[in-house]
């Protein structure tokens, strides 16, 4: 081989590491439509944009803490809660429709400043800690709703975000593109953007060069809860005032996808365009397992061998290039 | 590592999927054998006991909007029996260690009987036996008919007769003929597999309708919905589905809405849970099979009695019963949340709105 096309080689490598989950996710949506034209349906897709909005909406937040070095396992637990709260402030009332969004994103902004400030100025793990929040925010719902998921949303409310335009386009998968992009903007542009880098690759060498560490690990996870809280409002949207463990688990669907698009727990690495990826992957998966007939405990198997497949073919792609 | 580090992670997500669903068989012939059994008479001269009583119920769980409107029923029949004085609750919250200790805390305050639900049968069978030994009858409310030494009546719903009323009123309203589906909660359940069992078996009288999915939507909305979504890109045609609980039933039927084709399709009968019943008002078709709420009441009369020395059987069954959509308007209450039961409950009992 020439020193050239070694070269090129080498190039189309690092091309294909860094966009890996990209790949990944044309590989899978190759693999959807193979199995049902649905997927090459507009309508469909953007469809399957407003099903995993709440996921990846969550998923934004929480990838921002884990490029800095973190994790946020409280956040199926504030999907929960901020999704009852904001009900309740709601009361079928539209007036009340302002005042019950700014008190659900309150309530996870104070959560995650909360979990940011004890990861940010004591030691213990934020796998712990954040577990520990989790648990105390379900109890939290239950205090609050009485085990019932009290509230009745604003007239209108649902009606606006599952209203499709052009007859295609949901507003609430419009809003999930819309929190995508803003949060690419605040990872690519800004100046916080880039200590999340700075500060997940090493915490030391930042502290030492004057990087103002505690303060951005603390606006990560208030920024992990507000998106938290958009993500509950957005599940009341989507399927309105089912129960208070609406969130229970969605956690590690939330962790699974930024994982597999790309950011790791050792910090330092990934985004949200491999988030979004990701969610978009797990989604499919379990979309094209359930429209190919198979039975329901097979549908399980093929799906795991799916992940599992993704995850290898964007952790090979990675190593080949170290 | 990091390779190996991604499948383990894809594989916590996949356990979070719900992925985890213990085998559990029930068929026409157990719910037979288990209507028998729960007409077999209990001895209840070794539990009669002068008043005042005092009852402790061990909640498995108190998150979700049913089981905390069983409490309230037990607390209401409670309250009509002066010789009743207190009642001692505590949430295991799942956990069934937790609830093994809430037992002994409870047998620790000196009740009169233990009325309970559990989160792990196996996990409080041992503690159970214990509570009988020393002379505290245990009655287990709202779920299936549990045939232990540790529990000396049931007041029970089951989930076969449940699925098959269901089912015959889906069959019903289709005329006996269609393509159907089915929307269950959790693979593996009880509530999954006797309802699932129950609607075979009405099929079997009806040929002409075809069963062409079964899908587990888990008891989640959202989850039913875009179940639902998929099948609709499966099927051109879909003549009715079966789901008996009333949580995904709207789930499923505004996916159906969304689509444009609510009109092709009937719904079976949900349970009285609210925001169904809502939907049903709305509609006009549906209906409901009650999963009565007032399972809890009927626990504590059943414990009641067995404190009397009265004659009680194994288990009471809390019958399921069919409330057409014309008569819907006497159960629904659009004022009230959508997680939220019909019942009988007076308002001082009620959960807080």
């Amino acid at each position: 081989m020439t020193a050239l096309s070694a070269y090129r080689t080498d190039a189309t490598l690092h091309l294909a590491a860094r966009y890996a989950i990209f790949v990944v996710l044309i590989l899978v949506y190759g693999l959807a439509i193979l199995v049902s034209e649905a997927f090459l349906q507009p309508s469909y897709l953007f469809n399957v944009l407003r099903q995993v909005a709440p996921i990846g909406i969550a998923a934004i937040g929480v990838t921002f803490v884990m490029i800095v070095g973190g994790v946020d396992l409280s956040v199926g637990a504030v999907i929960s809660l901020t999704s009852v709260l904001c009900a309740v402030q709601m009361n079928g009332d539209a007036g009340n429709l302002p005042l019950a969004v700014i008190v659900a994103c309150a309530a996870g902004i104070l959560i995650g400043t909360l979990n940011g400030l004890a990861c940010a100025l004591t030691r213990v793990s934020p796998f712990i800690l954040t577990l520990g929040a989790g648990i105390a925010v379900l109890g939290l719902t239950q205090i609050y709703s009485g085990g019932t998921a009290r509230g009745i949303v604003s007239p209108g409310f649902r009606e606006f975000f599952n209203y499709r335009i052009f007859a295609t386009v949901p507003v609430l998968a419009l809003a999930f593109l819309g929190l995508a992009a803003l949060g690419l903007i605040v990872q690519k542009t800004t100046l916080f953007g880039r200590r999340l880098y700075l500060i997940g690759s090493n915490r030391s060498a930042a502290r030492l060069a004057g990087l103002p560490v505690a303060r951005t690990i603390v606006l990560a996870y208030a920024l992990s809860g507000f998106f938290g809280a958009l993500a509950g409002i957005a599940l009341l949207a989507r399927s309105g005032v089912s129960n208070t463990l609406s969130g229970q688990g969605l956690e590690f669907q939330v962790l699974a996808a930024i994982v597999l698009g790309g950011t790791t727990f050792e910090g330092g690495r990934g985004g949200i365009a491999g988030t979004v990826a990701g969610v978009l992957v797990l989604v499919i998966a379990f979309n094209l397992v359930n429209i190919s007939g198979l039975p329901y405990h097979m549908q399980l198997v093929v799906m795991g061998v799916i992940i599992i497949l993704a995850s290898a073919v964007h952790g090979g792609l990675n190593a080949r290039t170290g | 590592m990091k390779i190996a580090r991604r499948p383990f992670l894809a594989l916590g997500a996949l356990a979070a999927l719900g992925l985890v669903g213990v085998p559990a068989f029930a068929d026409q012939a157990t719910d037979k054998m288990q209507t028998e059994k729960a007409a077999q008479a209990v001895d209840t001269a070794k539990f009669k006991k002068d008043g005042p009583y005092k009852i402790g119920v061990s909640a498995g769980y108190l998150s979700n909007s049913w089981v905390v409107f069983a409490l309230q029923h037990v607390r209401w029949e409670a309250s009509k029996h002066p010789e009743i004085t207190d009642v001692i609750v505590t949430d295991a919250a799942f956990n069934p260690a937790k609830q093994v200790a809430d037992i002994e805390d409870l047998l620790r305050q000196n009740i009169s009987l233990l009325i309970y639900w559990p989160v792990d049968d196996n996990a409080i069978a041992d503690v159970l036996k214990r509570a009988v030994a020393a002379g505290i009858p245990t009655v287990q409310a709202g779920g299936g008919f549990t045939d232990n030494e540790g529990t000396v009546s049931n007041a029970y719903i089951s989930q076969w007769q449940l699925g098959e009323k269901v089912a015959r009123q889906l069959m019903a309203d289709l005329g006996g003929k269609g393509k159907i589906v089915a929307m269950l909660p959790i693979a593996g359940t009880t509530a999954a597999v006797d309802q699932l069992d129950a609607l075979q078996t009405v099929l079997k009288e009806f040929p002409d309708v075809e069963l062409v999915s079964t899908e587990y939507g888990d008891w989640n909305r959202a989850k039913a919905k875009q179940i639902t979504e998929n099948l609709l890109q499966r099927f051109p045609k879909i003549d009715g589905v079966f789901s008996p609980a009333g949580q995904m039933s709207i789930g499923v039927a505004e996916a159906f809405d969304e689509a444009g084709r609510l009109t092709e399709v009937i719904m079976s009968p949900g349970d009285e849970y609210n925001g169904w019943l809502k939907w049903v008002a709305q509609h006009k078709q549906g209906g409901a099979v009650t999963f009565p709420t007032r399972a809890g009441q009927e626990a504590v009369k059943i414990g009641v009695d067995i404190l009397k020395g009265n004659g009680v059987t194994r288990g009471t069954a809390v019958p399921s019963i069919y409330i057409a959509p014309a008569d819907i308007g006497k159960y629904v209450d659009e004022k009230a949340p959508d997680d939220w039961w019909a019942s009988e409950l007076p308002a001082d009992f009620l959960p807080k709105q």
